[in-house]
């Protein structure tokens, strides 16, 4: 099976001259299909960089990426990644169900009407589908933004701390519905965070960063078993796994 | 039900439905504006003050006059100063509407070059201010004399001199509004690989509608008065501005008539702003309305 986010050496140098910031150095992962991988560290560490690296929004300095064993910008024009941002980013004019064939329409994916019904069943949203996003909560405009995301059925879902503005309790609420829809479907994630029990409630890997410049200093592996639920947030081993990454981020603080 | 008792409770004002109360406001204010004028000339005479505004029939004839000298031939055996006015207006809206609209097509024109290549931006934006600081009075003469050249009916040439002062807000703020959208959402497009085209109708268009709303007022009030002065050099006889300038010249002897004509002028921008609106409140916000019906909807379960 071939790798759905593979990267030797992948360096992003921002600006020229003086003005130099090096963002990300000597990145090299390998995230295989149906993976569940979360990269967290501190602000500045690179982490929404190397995300916006795998789905082509910036181009990398250095190195080798590959998406599904092709270029970034060809598998972006294969419509192989769904984005969700920090904010839902819904257009405001546009109702629930319009936002979700947003996506359709651009692609010219026949059946919107049938697709978008789906995502709002995967997200249960069904009813809500005639409002408008300003009449839905912050949490329920998230579960659009995924719901959109997924319409087209894209093989990599990249997630920018979707759940960054919400409050604990939605929080939660969110991440077991996002390990529900990946349950359900068979897309592999990409989750920018800087929660570590979030990170690692949601993983089956977690990637650990530290700043200037973006490195990758450890990978855990959670092991946590599948479904999880309440009863998983209160395991010994969910406990130790985020002990585990959390020393790996004090351990670089220490080092600095 | 303890928070509902805590709200102060609609006046009588508030009562009364919407339509009802922009129907008060508005002769409130028109009332309000003939008080004060009949009130500096009440007040103004009795005390035989002539400083700032000399309060006689000429300078400050009586707004009762204004609106009865409407009604009085235009001239000996003429036509009523209203009817007269009347198709002057239509005239003159023809050349603002026609000014409007090419005006408004070249801006939008203008604001979509613009986002979409800044060297067109840095090339040209620069000649788009200075256009707007060259007096309407020396761009004036010269549409003319090419209209003339050209072959094209005055009032087409006083339609372009409407629209040399409309494309500029709407070019501004076309530019503006489609700037607008959050980085994210068009991140959100490029991840949907969307051509040039798509993000412009589906993402940036729709954002910029408020802006272009907005700048449509303004030109929509701006392209009547650059009628009304396009129609001087222009030497159009048929328009409003005709009107201004010739019964500016008998001020001294009917100024009524002067002051009549300003009046509907006003009207005219008036119901030219007024199309506008009712053209937004269309276009945009279903989300408005909806809002609107929400809040009946709460006020009536309440």
């Amino acid at each position: 099976m071939s790798l759905v986010v593979d990267a030797s050496n992948v360096g992003k140098v921002f600006g020229s001259g003086d003005a130099q910031v090096e963002a990300l150095q000597d990145i090299s992962m390998e995230i295989r299909p149906g993976e569940f991988v979360s990269v967290i560290g501190p602000s500045g560490c690179g982490k929404s960089t190397l995300l916006r690296l795998i789905g082509d929004l910036l181009t990398p300095t250095s190195g080798t990426l590959l998406i599904n064993g092709k270029t970034p910008l060809q598998a972006r024009v294969d419509r192989d990644y769904g984005i969700v941002f920090q904010k839902s980013t819904l257009l405001d004019w546009r109702t629930v169900r319009k936002n979700v064939e947003l996506p359709l329409e651009i692609m010219d994916i026949e059946e919107r009407e049938t697709s978008a019904a789906e995502m709002l069943d995967l997200v249960q949203l069904n009813e809500f589908g005639e409002h408008y996003p300003w009449q839905l909560s912050g949490g329920m405009q998230q579960r659009v933004a995924i719901a959109r995301a997924l319409a087209f059925n894209p093989s990599l879902l990249l997630m920018d701390e979707p759940f960054g503005a919400l409050d604990e309790m939605t929080r939660e609420l969110m991440q077991q519905e996002v390990l529900r829809i990946w349950d359900e479907t068979d897309t592999t994630v990409v989750f920018v965070t800087h929660s570590i029990p979030e990170a690692v409630f949601l993983s089956t890997r977690v990637i650990v960063m530290s700043p200037r410049p973006g490195r990758i200093s450890e990978i855990v592996e959670t092991g946590l078993p599948h479904p999880r639920d309440e009863d998983t947030r209160e395991s010994q081993q969910y406990y130790d796994k985020v002990t585990d990454v959390r020393e790996a981020l004090r351990h670089e603080e220490a080092k600095r | 039900m303890a928070e509902v008792t805590t709200e102060r409770q609609p006046g009588a004002w508030e009562r009364l439905p919407t339509r009802t109360r922009r129907v008060l406001s508005f002769a409130g204010v028109v009332a309000s504006l003939v008080i004060l004028w009949e009130g500096y000339k009440l007040i103004w005479n009795a005390f035989g003050w002539i400083e700032p505004v000399r309060p006689d029939n000429v300078v400050m004839p009586h707004t009762w006059d204004m609106v009865l000298e409407l009604f009085q031939p235009v001239r000996r055996g003429g036509a009523l100063l209203i009817v007269d006015l009347s198709s002057r207006s239509f005239w003159t809206l023809r050349e603002a509407l026609f000014g409007f609209i090419i005006g408004a097509l070249i801006g939008f024109g203008l604001g979509v070059l613009f986002v979409r290549s800044t060297l067109a931006e840095r090339a040209f934006m620069p000649y788009v201010v200075a256009s707007q600081t060259v007096p309407i009075l020396a761009i004036a003469p010269m549409v003319v004399v090419w209209g003339g050249a050209l072959a094209i009916t005055q009032w087409m040439s006083v339609a372009i001199i409407a629209a040399y002062i409309t494309f500029f807000p709407v070019a501004i703020n076309t530019l503006r509004g489609l700037r607008s959208p959050d980085p994210t959402a068009l991140e959100l497009m490029r991840s949907y690989a969307a051509s040039p085209n798509e993000v412009l109708w589906k993402l940036q268009f729709p954002s910029a509608l408020p802006y272009i709303f907005t700048a449509l007022k303004v030109s929509a009030t701006a392209s009547v008065v650059g009628a009304l002065i396009g129609e001087l050099p222009a030497g159009f006889q048929n328009g409003l501005g005709r009107a201004l300038l010739t019964f500016s010249q008998q001020y001294a002897v009917r100024s009524a008539k002067l002051y009549a004509t300003v009046i509907i002028c006003a009207l005219v921008g008036i119901l030219f702003v007024t199309v506008v609106t009712l053209i937004e409140r269309r276009v945009i916000h279903e989300t408005r309305q909806l809002e609107g019906d929400l809040e009946t909807q709460r006020s009536a379960t309440a």
